[in-house]
């Protein structure tokens, strides 16, 4: 369960979304590209948030699909209760900051995930502790240049992003594709640093959320393990919403919908 | 006097061979003795440098609670005064400081739980022999604060070689926080102790203070004497005077009390095998007199006729019995010596076998000390003197016309 | 025959010498029986107590499970293949077992634990698990939503039998896995590290959470004989005849501990080595000597008309007979004291306790070995040794004989 707490949590944190560039790569410019990326890692920045998300999971050995509510505020708030399936339904987790607790109301407990145990893998989670404390914006911790790939498609820029020498990320550098002048990434690709693919993550059904066009589903596929997905779907999406201060709190956990 | 030994060697010689077949069995029993304790000293002190030389050390301090709970604010206390005192401890002859955390490590194949120390190259390098056990890369040269070591197995695990990229991830003292850095493998270590090769990662020291919010505090000392016999002494008072403004001095004894366990279990089993072989060379010594005594029965009848007085018998025999030892003696120490002068050149291969949480690291050597050479034979002169008391006592006994009359 | 009975009259008019000879076979037969027992006795103990205590002498697990442990890999209809096996010769208990990680909570602590779900009624009899138990009780036959935690694992939560538990894991199927028990006893296995997070719970209990049906990850089997224990995994892999399964003597799942215990036990075979050399080589010089000294004997005998091949025979004979009682007495006497010493043993100097059993006592053992190795060692050496006095004795010239003493 952590893990798809896990997961979750990356999808709200600051994903580097990158922007396409609005003239053709010939004659793109430095501060244009600046400014692109610096547009991305905004993207799915708010003062809050509002969001129902479906995560479907596969694995070799078994598939599920959940159905989740999620609360953010900025970077450092998040609370998250699964509905469905009814096996997990009522399950919560608050995050504020570095502490995490979750909410299980089978046994009616309220646990609190040590830091330690943050870290580790349970279920066939296709992201890594990376993704959970990434705080690393495109704009200031990558460098990024347009370039040039095979079978380009018209319409599409494509930027290679390489971390800054002493970022810890383990990634050599992410390729991402994006439709011109629209902001909207199509695909990203993760390189360790031998230049071997790592991981792909696919964007698809762009869709217009309070004002902002972002892709409803993001599927994320491992390359080196076979049989592994992980699609999450918004279903709703809502930016700067009000949301009641007490949302993030321990008593909440418990509260049933 | 003299008399009495040319006597009995004259006595003795009379059946060359049966003389010199017991005094081999007896003088193989004495070499016996001799190997079995050398490889038990070798024994023991490989495996207490296989223990204490690779990492452990001989003695460590730590916060009286981090043992149980490795919990990352328990540091050592009132450092500077700890590192001072040891600093002026004539009996310490060098002593490094370590963090130990539990982390977590992530390449881009995959993520592992490990524990990450932080080490002073300089100072670590006198006690453990992680610098000996580099087979890539190498040990902390320079001064790239990203540097890290990992074991073969890990860099297995994780999937990666030299020059790569990894991300190591810890929880900071108090605060819980988590605080990652970047690293890249610089050199890559080959144990032979699964835990190590495969759950350890070491940095520079200054780096994992940083990371783990600690300061110029510390988890561990470790220790190592001049004289390897006061890693092994309970009663030293150095662990007591370590032990106050709750921190805990412990000797290695105290963390792997299995591998104390073993010795005694063996050096008792010893004992017992030593016994047997007492009693064996026992009876051919017993044997031995009593076929000679038999054979000169006549010549005893004849000398207690002329007068010899039962002291005087039992003493002949005794001589003859201190001859004999002597002969074996010599027979053994020389036997003896050249089979483990023999195996201190070859060494025997345990390597790589584990036991009692400790895994051998270099070939067996038996330790030959003055003790042997001088206690066992002593040992086994005084035996076959008390084994000889019994013929002895019968020679005495004899009546000079049941002597006489006595025939083949 | 004639030889034989002049042999055996013969060996009663020298009564010293016949003693002494029949001294030294028997006593060195005894002390080297002893220390083949004593050796045996004790690393047959130690390996008792090492695998009876947890591992078991024959483990099964889902093909691959050993090197890669995972959820996934696992025995199906276990009571099956249970049922199957405790009908096989020479097996004597078997036990399930399950294991999963997991994340426990007492109160505010929260710790990583492995899960590990046995079957109280089959532990008991495999690895006597109630004996483990060093505060509360162990867990009731049926299900009960009860749980047992390792020492180090009660330590680092505060928890205390009567105490609430919440483990979080997840299920076979990829469902949150939780529930909560109540703890009623604290368990110390001997191994600290496994101790550190061990969280027990019974096995029904355990297959429900993990939502993992009937199955079991590893089945623990115990033999009647440990010197058998090759043979009962051999007849356990043809009867179960299942390729999808690993069928592994504790020599192969322990390899560590049995390379250990080999390379301990040739040092031993070293030290026996020796003891019956001394042995044998006492046996030499007194049989040596027996017959040496009645070369003037042998002389009257040859001279009143007895022919080589007799005397020849007589000589061996007389030594196989002093042989024989040796070997009889010896081996009474060796059967005799090892076996005190197996059901007493001599007290170690120093006690101590691994997996919840205290090594207070060195044992022994009577067994086959003990025997027929000092006993054969004995009776081959004296013949051996016998044959060259005897083929002297037979070409003596009976006048340069009867000049002698």
């Amino acid at each position: 369960m952590k893990i798809t707490i896990i997961t979750i949590m990356c999808w709200l944190l600051a994903m580097p979304v990158i922007s396409s560039q609005s003239e053709s790569p010939a004659g793109a410019d430095d501060a244009e590209v600046r400014k692109i990326i610096r547009e991305i890692d905004e993207l799915y920045r708010s003062e809050s948030s509002y969001s129902v998300i479906e995560m479907e999971i596969v694995t070799p050995h078994w598939q599920r699909t959940l159905n989740m509510d999620g609360w953010t505020i900025g970077m450092d708030k998040t609370f998250i209760r699964i509905n469905e399936p009814k096996k997990d339904k009522g399950v919560a987790t608050l995050r504020i900051e570095n502490e995490m607790w979750n909410y299980l109301p089978k046994t009616n407990k309220v646990m609190k995930i040590p830091p330690s145990m943050m870290m580790s893998s349970w279920m066939g989670s296709d992201f890594t502790n990376d993704d959970l404390v990434k705080e690393f914006s495109l704009f200031e911790d990558y460098s990024y240049e347009l370039i040039e790939v095979e079978d380009a498609r018209e319409g599409i820029i494509y930027v290679n992003c390489i971390p800054r020498e002493d970022l810890p990320v383990v990634w050599g550098n992410i390729v991402i594709a994006a439709i011109e002048d629209k902001y909207i990434p199509i695909w990203m690709k993760y390189y360790d640093e031998d230049g071997k693919l790592m991981r792909v993550c696919n964007y698809s059904d762009v869709k217009n959320f309070g004002g902002r066009l972002i892709p409803a589903v993001m599927e994320m596929i491992p390359q080196t393990k076979e049989g592994h997905k992980t699609v999450i779907r918004y279903l709703e999406l809502e930016f700067d919403v009000e949301i009641d201060g007490d949302t993030f709190s321990l008593r909440n956990l418990r509260a049933n919908k | 006097m003299r008399l009495f030994i040319k006597l009995a060697v004259r006595n003795l010689f009379r059946n060359k061979r049966r003389t010199f077949i017991a005094g081999s069995a007896i003088g193989i029993g004495l070499a016996a003795l001799i190997f079995t304790d050398a490889l038990i000293i070798g024994m023991e002190q490989n495996m207490i440098a296989s223990a204490t030389e690779s990492y452990m050390g001989e003695g460590q301090i730590h916060h009286h609670d981090f043992r149980a709970s490795y919990a990352v604010e328990e540091t050592v206390n009132n450092l500077p005064d700890v590192i001072s005192r040891l600093e002026n401890e004539d009996m310490i002859e060098n002593f490094t400081r370590r963090t130990m955390t539990f982390a977590m490590i992530t390449s881009p194949a995959n993520l592992s739980a490990v524990s990450m120390v932080g080490i002073d190259p300089a100072t670590e390098k006198k006690l453990s022999q992680i610098d000996e056990a580099i087979i890539e890369g190498n040990y902390f040269d320079g001064n790239n604060k990203r540097d890290i070591i990992i074991g073969n197995k890990l860099a297995e695990i994780l999937e990666v070689d030299l020059g790569d990229r990894v991300v190591m991830t810890v929880a900071q003292a108090h605060s819980g926080d988590l605080s990652q850095e970047m690293f890249r493998i610089s050199g890559i270590y080959h144990f032979n102790i699964k835990a190590m090769d495969r759950a350890m990662a070491f940095i520079r020291l200054p780096q994992s203070q940083q990371m783990l919010g600690v300061g110029d505090n510390v988890h561990e000392i470790v220790m190592k004497f001049k004289d390897g016999g006061n890693g092994r002494d309970r009663s030293l008072p150095l662990w007591e005077r370590y032990s106050t403004d709750g921190n805990e001095a412990v000797s290695w004894t105290m963390l792997l009390p299995e591998l104390d366990a073993a010795f005694e279990m063996s050096q008792f089993a010893t004992y017992i095998v030593g016994l047997i072989l007492f009693g064996v060379v026992s009876l051919g010594i017993i044997n031995t007199l009593f076929m000679s005594l038999h054979e000169r029965m006549f010549e005893f009848g004849v000398l207690r006729a002329v007068g010899t007085r039962p002291y005087g018998m039992a003493r002949l025999i005794l001589f003859e019995a201190g001859a004999l030892a002597v002969l074996s003696i010599v027979i053994g120490a020389i036997l003896g010596y050249i089979i483990t002068y023999i195996t201190t050149q070859i060494g025997i291969d345990y390597t790589g076998i584990e036991f009692s949480g400790v895994t051998f690291r270099e070939l067996l050597y038996p330790v030959m000390t003055i003790k042997q050479f001088v206690e066992y034979p002593i040992l086994v002169f005084l035996f076959t003197i008390l084994v000889g008391l019994y013929p002895a006592i019968y020679a005495a006994r004899l009546s000079p016309a049941q002597a006489m009359r006595r025939s083949f | 025959m004639l030889t034989l009975r002049i042999a055996w009259r013969n060996i009663f008019r020298q009564k010293r010498r016949t003693v002494l000879t029949v001294l030294t076979m028997f006593g060195g037969l005894t002390l080297s029986s002893l220390s083949i027992g004593w050796a045996d006795g004790t690393y047959n103990r130690i390996i008792e107590m090492f695998t009876r205590n947890r591992l078991g002498h024959v483990q099964i697990h889902a093909r691959g499970y050993l090197d890669k442990p995972s959820l996934y890999r696992k025995i199906e209809d276990y009571s099956i293949v249970g049922h199957t096996v405790e009908k096989i010769e020479g097996v004597t208990a078997w036990t399930p077992r399950l294991y999963s990680a997991g994340l426990a909570s007492v109160g505010e602590k929260t710790a990583g634990v492995q899960i590990i779900g046995i079957e109280p009624t089959c532990e008991s009899k495999s690895t006597h698990f109630e004996k483990k138990i060093i505060k509360g009780r162990s867990f009731s036959e049926a299900p009960s939503h009860e749980a047992i935690l390792g020492k180090g694992a009660a330590r680092t939560l505060h928890a205390s039998p009567g105490d609430e538990i919440v483990v979080v894991s997840q299920g076979a199927d990829g469902s949150i896995a939780n529930d909560l028990y109540e703890i009623i006893g604290i368990a110390e296995s001997g191994d600290a590290a496994m101790d550190q997070s061990a969280f027990y719970l019974h096995l029904s209990d355990a297959q429900e959470l993990l939502v993992l049906g009937n199955s079991i990850h590893e089945m623990v089997i115990i033999a009647d004989d440990l010197d058998a224990v090759p043979e009962v995994t051999e007849r356990i892999r043809q009867k179960l005849d299942d390729p999808d399964l690993e069928i592994a003597p504790w020599q192969e799942f322990a390899r560590s501990f049995y390379t250990a215990m080999e390379a301990d036990k040739k040092g031993t075979w070293v030290m026996l080595f020796v003891v019956i050399l001394i042995v044998a080589i006492g046996v030499l010089n007194t049989v040596l000597m027996t017959v040496l000294e009645r070369t003037r004997e042998y002389g009257v005998l040859r001279a009143v008309g007895t022919r080589p091949p007799q005397i020849f025979r007589l000589v061996i004979a007389e030594v196989a007979m002093m042989a024989a009682v040796s070997v009889v007495i010896g081996i009474a006497l060796s059967i005799f004291i090892n076996y005190m010493f197996s059901i007493h043993g001599i007290p170690m100097p120093m006690a101590f306790t691994y997996g919840g059993i205290e090594f207070t006592h060195y044992y022994s053992e009577v067994n086959a070995h003990s025997l027929y190795v000092p006993a054969a060692t004995v009776v081959i050496s004296a013949l051996f040794i016998s044959v060259f006095p005897a083929i002297k004795a037979a070409r003596i010239a009976p006048a340069k004989a009867l000049r002698s003493h």
